[in-house]
């Protein structure tokens, strides 16, 4: 339940609640405590990058930041594409076979567009750290998406994809030298239907930059599929644990529960639940000075600790409920961004303690 | 006045904006504005779950065509079904449809083509304004549809383009290349951005308006800057925590928004925070804060 006691922690939730930033307060908190801590982030903005004083150089790159801390602070900016070129050079029997594939039209549109590319990429590189074991802690952002879980799946579906046969149809031969469609008898009735489906749907062209890509990628995919089923494990082994980040209010509460539930199901290691953003409440106003604006906020105020306790009520004692308020400003520099670190971790020390939190 | 009379003659909108910001609201809003304006709306929803309903106060649609108020129609869609559906239009022969929806290639080719879902979609509305819709609704005047809130906006708005480049003949190709015409169509398509005014979503709208500006020749019909917090009271030292953060709050929202406005000289809507959990109630009050706005413009 602990992250500090996790050399993984992977931070997941919906779009917006401000995971990202999170992350990265996690893992400078992990330096603080004298661990060398990457934290490997999606899309951050600006202002963090600006406060983690890295940019494009970080691409896919363990870049050290300046913290100052006791011990070492990496940040590295996912990109799918770069990772996924980065496969090809690696189980490419030979260069030209890799410059083959990346050079292929479909494979150019496809790596960055294919659904849930992104997401198994991050898996991949994290895969990739976890396995080099450089560092102490690894702290993952995840992609923004609406169902969440969909990051998780993606090792699971490369290699339902890859066990499925679709590839045995693709990877037969379906043009000669002249780049005409061959005969397709051996195939079976079904190979051929689908074929000529296919032509008709979408015409030669595709069909034959898509057969030229499986062919070329045919020599990877072995080593692709163990590498699937190898991430897999990772991310439900022990030694990984999620933190499930959601934005305030008791209409999010359902969402979050829903994802907490599918989480452990699938049998991943769901530590704290942090609702973030958290409107304080405000003091009563006198009647005559009381504004819309002041009506506003004291509801939001409600709104917000009525989600809390609903969510505190429903996960029991399951997992810790970490409360973090709407902070005046995002972070922008590795003060600020220290400050929510220790916020989140004595906030979550009183969970674990029990002690509950003061209203 | 003028979007008004803009949003009046389009044929297709689509709502566009990062998660959290509010897009599903709006759409709805939006939806409910030009119905009140005597338009017949079709809202369209490719969310993997189903919600709008719940913003119109209707039973969930399961797929089908429902009238949630009166000339504000709803239809939830699962672009799967759609390029299924597609199949089944192509093929005719029973056994043979079976059997292609079953193969692994069909699946993962439509999964895996970048772009497909968007064109399935994009073809269902083009479809409905036509007049192929079904019985209960031949043809809306406007399809509004509320895009999925992943990457960004400008992908939906350029698949069916890339599609249409990748695949030139065949009737998916034929379909990309309709949709494409259709969305180079000003008179026809238009769009609404949604965001608010925090850093990251600002930012965001900030690279789809460009994005927009040099890879479709286009800008968005409106931009709405959704939940702002209002003016806070004079600041003064006996201020809890509560009060200095709401003054905060603003503040960061009149930042974003000039850095917005430096940029955007277009038609620009903006909808104040709201003591109103999401659901009908809200929809409405921001229906009447668009209509004003717009009515200002």
């Amino acid at each position: 339940m602990d992250p500090r006691r996790h050399p993984l922690v992977i931070v997941v939730g919906g779009g917006g609640v401000g995971k990202t930033t999170l992350a990265a307060a996690i893992g400078l908190a992990s330096a603080h405590a004298g661990d060398d801590t990457l934290v490997m982030t999606f899309d951050p903005s600006l202002r963090l990058k600006d406060a983690l004083g890295v940019g494009d150089e970080a691409i896919n790159e363990e870049t050290p930041v300046a913290s100052h801390t006791a011990g070492r602070l990496w940040a590295s900016l996912l990109d799918a594409r770069t990772t996924f070129d980065r496969l090809i050079h690696r189980y490419a029997p030979d260069e030209a076979a890799g410059q083959r594939i990346l050079t292929n039209r479909f494979y150019d549109r496809l790596s960055g567009n294919l659904a849930g590319a992104l997401e198994y990429m991050a898996s991949e590189r994290l895969f990739e750290v976890a396995d080099e074991g450089l560092h102490d802690r690894v702290v993952l952002d995840t992609p923004p998406t609406r169902q969440a879980i969909d990051f998780l799946g993606a090792p699971e579906r490369i290699v339902s994809f890859l066990d499925s046969g679709a590839l045995r149809i693709a990877l037969k031969p379906w043009f000669d030298d002249q780049g005409k469609l061959k005969a397709t008898s051996r195939l079976g009735i079904l190979g051929r239907n689908v074929e000529s489906f296919l032509d008709r749907m979408v015409g030669l062209e595709l069909l034959r930059d898509m057969a030229e890509f499986f062919q070329a990628f045919a020599p990877l995919f072995e080593g692709f599929r163990e590498r699937a089923l190898q991430v897999q494990d990772l991310l439900k082994s022990p030694r990984t644990l999620f933190i499930l980040v959601s934005g305030p209010g008791s209409g999010r509460v359902a969402d979050t529960l829903f994802f907490a539930r599918r989480l452990t199901e699938a049998g991943y290691n769901l530590g704290p639940i942090v609702v973030n953003r958290v409107h304080p409440l405000l003091k009563p106003v006198h009647p005559a000075t009381k504004t819309e604006g002041h009506r506003l906020l004291s509801w939001l105020g409600r709104r917000d600790h009525e989600g809390v306790a609903e969510l505190r009520d429903l996960v029991g004692d399951s997992h810790p409920v970490v409360e973090i308020p709407l902070l005046p400003d995002e972070p922008t520099d590795l003060k600020s961004l220290s400050a929510l670190g220790e916020l989140f971790e004595s906030r979550l020390d009183e969970e674990l303690s029990g002690r509950g939190t003061p209203s | 006045m003028e979007v008004l009379k803009r949003l009046d003659q389009l044929e297709l909108l689509v709502v566009t904006g990062k998660g959290g910001v509010g897009k599903s609201t709006v759409s709805a809003a939006l939806g409910a504005l030009l119905a009140n304006r005597g338009r017949t709306v079709l809202l369209l929803e490719v969310d993997p779950r189903e919600n709008l309903h719940l913003l119109l106060d209707t039973p969930p649609s399961g797929g089908e065509i429902v009238e949630a108020a009166s000339n504000l129609w709803l239809q939830h869609l699962e672009p799967r079904k759609l390029l299924d559906d597609l199949v089944r239009e192509k093929l005719k022969v029973g056994a043979l449809v079976r059997k292609i929806l079953s193969s692994p290639v069909h699946r993962h080719f439509t999964e895996g083509c970048p772009g497909l879902k968007e064109t399935a979609v994009f073809g269902r509305a083009l479809r409905m304004v036509e007049g192929h819709g079904p019985k209960k609704l031949r043809k809306p005047d406007v399809v509004i549809l509320d895009a999925p809130a992943s990457g960004h906006g400008i992908a939906w708005m350029a698949a069916p383009r890339l599609v249409a480049e990748v695949i030139s003949s065949g009737p998916i190709g034929h379909l990309a290349t309709e949709i494409t015409t259709f969305l180079e169509d000003r008179d026809r398509f238009g769009s609404v951005v949604v965001t608010t005014a925090e850093e990251m979503p600002i930012q965001e709208t900030i690279e789809l308006l460009e994005a927009m500006e040099q890879r479709l020749d286009r800008r968005p019909e409106l931009v709405v800057v959704n939940a702002l917090y209002p003016s806070a009271p004079k600041p003064r030292r006996s201020d809890d925590e509560a009060t200095r953060l709401w003054a905060r709050r603003r503040a960061v929202n009149e930042e974003e928004l000039a850095r917005l406005t430096s940029i955007w000289d277009g038609p620009l809507a903006e909808v104040a925070l709201e003591p109103i959990d999401a659901g009908p109630t809200l929809v409405g009050v921001v229906g009447e804060q668009l209509a004003l706005d717009l009515r200002r413009t």
